[in-house]
């Protein structure tokens, strides 16, 4: 009787929090898909013309490409620096390790106008192109969410034992790593990658106060559209939206494929499943350092 | 032979530390020693912190930041605990799927936000409509574009934020503890002061740090609402160093090392708390 008493309430909660959670969204969708919206609960008409004029603007096709390439080219850089990196330092150099565990406060410390602030104080005037400079800005603001995911996916695999192993049977440091890590925190890796690249696609802070209108990405079109036409905004968010939401069912998608594959891959999987929550509080980065104790501990017996 | 092995293996870390430098490190120190020059002859000078602590413009800008991200974290903490608790309660399966949802929520942020918020409850919103149709006055007095209108909407990523951090931490609380409480005869309520807060009270006071410093550092949904009307601090350096009409970005640079220096205090000064409530529990 008390259980399911629990549960109702349970249900009432989440129900509510997730109506809270929606209403925007809904009523965003609302807003695109009528002319007129006032003074009743919901629109009066049902409409796709925002849809049509927003396909048709040449404005929204370069903003949306010009995201994309800037997501793109970061990614690129971001993940061919940070893959090797977090892995060389978590093998060889526990030392920067811990130094570089504090980094996962930094967003909190030096949020994005301070970042914005610093730069535009040395690359204002000067030589460099200041897309190079977003480029790099974006490169710092995903370092702690790639350091904590390419570390994470590392722990999972028990990385040092895999290395040891490839070396013990005639592997190269390199060989190794491009043949046995690389492969094995592959999928650790595509979440990463996928939530950095939705970060990625909807900078706003970054872009509007180092480039500004110039460079008129997703979001910069969205404001100005917002000022100008809020049901083509609305129209805006919507197309913006589907495209986050179809890059989260992917995550869903690849965590929850693994499942039942056998019992050891689903340990895997849900290491992996930790890693979409972003764990991050003060609290859990010491469960990591016992873990790494463990492993010498074992390492120890071994010898 | 080891030696130059590892020398090797440092090469390999050149690329990072050198964009590290470049576009965080450099930039950072450029940005505190700025704000020690002065603005007309380029010479050493206090003048631009004594500006900033004397004009009440800039002391209200850290006051509102402040009494938004304090209200919208305690306020989004409390639901943020609740709902992971219900959380808690639901079968595996669907819990895992949830998270990545909530995942999407927290990044939903920013100008979408802020304009969700606006359709809906803004001057000439719906629900608002709706509620003076019904003759109920929920909106009365309240404005969506000033600090209060900030505070609802700050709400809608912090409480998300709160879950991602707190719904961890509740699931590592075993059901063994609370059978064996009871079993001992500890009433509900009983359980939670004696074992169940104690054992998430750190993470509790973690996140509440993480959710402020959130709301403090916001920028996009802020300036989205409301401009610049709502004189918050993010507003101001931003305004400072990249408006076209009012630039100074020397100002803005002093404002951005005060900002950052109260930051990277309130973090330093929780991760101490922290260690000491957890050293206690031990």
């Amino acid at each position: 009787m008390k259980i399911k008493k629990r549960n109702i309430s349970t249900y009432l909660i989440l129900v509510i929090f997730g109506l809270y959670m929606i209403f925007p969204f809904i009523s965003t969708g609302l807003y695109a898909t009528s002319t007129n919206w006032s003074n009743t609960l919901l629109p009066n008409d049902f409409t796709f013309q925002w849809f049509i004029e927003l396909f048709q603007d040449s404005n929204f096709i370069s903003a949306v490409t010009r995201s994309i390439t800037l997501t793109l080219i970061t990614l690129a850089v971001v993940l061919v620096v940070m893959v090797p990196t977090v892995f060389i330092v978590y093998m060889y150099f526990p030392k920067v390790d811990n130094f570089m565990k504090g980094l996962v406060l930094m967003p909190y410390a030096i949020p994005a106008v301070i970042l914005a602030t610093g730069l535009l104080r040395m690359y204002s005037g000067s030589a460099i192109p200041k897309y190079a400079v977003l480029v790099g800005g974006l490169f710092v603001g995903s370092l702690p969410f790639m350091y904590q995911g390419v570390r994470n996916s590392l722990e999972g695999i028990h990385s040092r034992n895999l290395m040891q192993a490839a070396e013990m049977l005639g592997a190269s440091k390199l060989q190794a790593f491009l043949k046995v890590i690389v492969p094995n925190i592959k999928l650790g890796l595509l979440i990463t990658t996928l939530l950095i690249f939705s970060g990625f696609f909807g900078e706003f802070v970054l872009t509007n106060l180092l480039i500004g209108g110039r460079y008129e990405t997703i979001r910069i079109y969205m404001m100005r559209r917002m000022n100008e036409n809020g049901h083509l905004a609305s129209a805006v968010m919507v197309a913006y939206f589907l495209l986050l939401i179809v890059i989260s069912l992917v995550i869903t998608r690849i965590t929850s494929s693994k499942k039942g594959v056998s019992n050891s891959l689903f340990k895997r999987k849900k290491r992996k499943q930790e890693q979409v929550i972003p764990p991050l509080s003060l609290k859990q980065l010491e469960p990591a350092a016992t873990s790494e104790v463990k492993s010498n501990n074992e390492k120890r017996r071994k010898l | 032979m080891k030696t130059e092995r590892f020398n090797k293996i440092w090469i390999l870390l050149i690329p990072f530390f050198l964009l590290a430098a470049l576009f965080l490190v450099i930039p950072m120190v450029l940005m505190i020693t700025s704000s020690f020059t002065s603005e007309t002859t380029g010479s050493f000078t206090f003048d631009n912190y004594k500006e900033i602590f004397t004009n009440p413009f800039y002391y209200q800008a850290f006051l509102n930041s402040g009494m938004i991200s304090i209200f919208s974290s305690i306020v989004g903490l409390i639901l943020a605990i609740i709902v992971s608790y219900a959380l808690t309660n639901l079968p595996e399966k669907i819990q895992e799927k949830i998270t990545v949802y909530i995942n999407v929520a927290a990044n939903f942020a920013g100008v979408p936000l802020a304009f969700a918020f606006i359709i809906l409850i803004g001057n000439s919103g719906a629900l608002r409509h709706f509620f003076d149709g019904l003759n109920f006055p929920l909106f009365e007095g309240f404005n969506l574009y000033s600090w209060q209108g900030l505070a609802v909407t700050y709400l809608y990523f912090q409480i998300p934020l709160g879950i991602l951090f707190i719904y961890p931490s509740l699931k590592k609380i075993k059901k063994e503890w609370k059978e064996a409480a009871f079993i001992l005869g500890a009433s509900n309520w009983v359980y939670w002061r004696k074992i169940g807060l104690p054992n998430i009270m750190p993470s509790i006071a973690g996140t509440f740090v993480i959710m402020f410093a959130n709301g403090m550092g916001t920028y996009e949904t802020a300036y989205a609402l409301t401009g610049s009307n709502v004189n918050l601090i993010t507003i101001r350096i931003a305004a400072l160093v990249s408006g076209d009409i009012y630039a100074r970005p020397i100002l803005g640079s002093t404002l951005a090392v005060v900002f950052a220096l109260i930051m990277i205090l309130i973090l330093i000064l929780s991760q101490t708390m922290l260690r000491r409530v957890r050293r206690d529990l031990a």
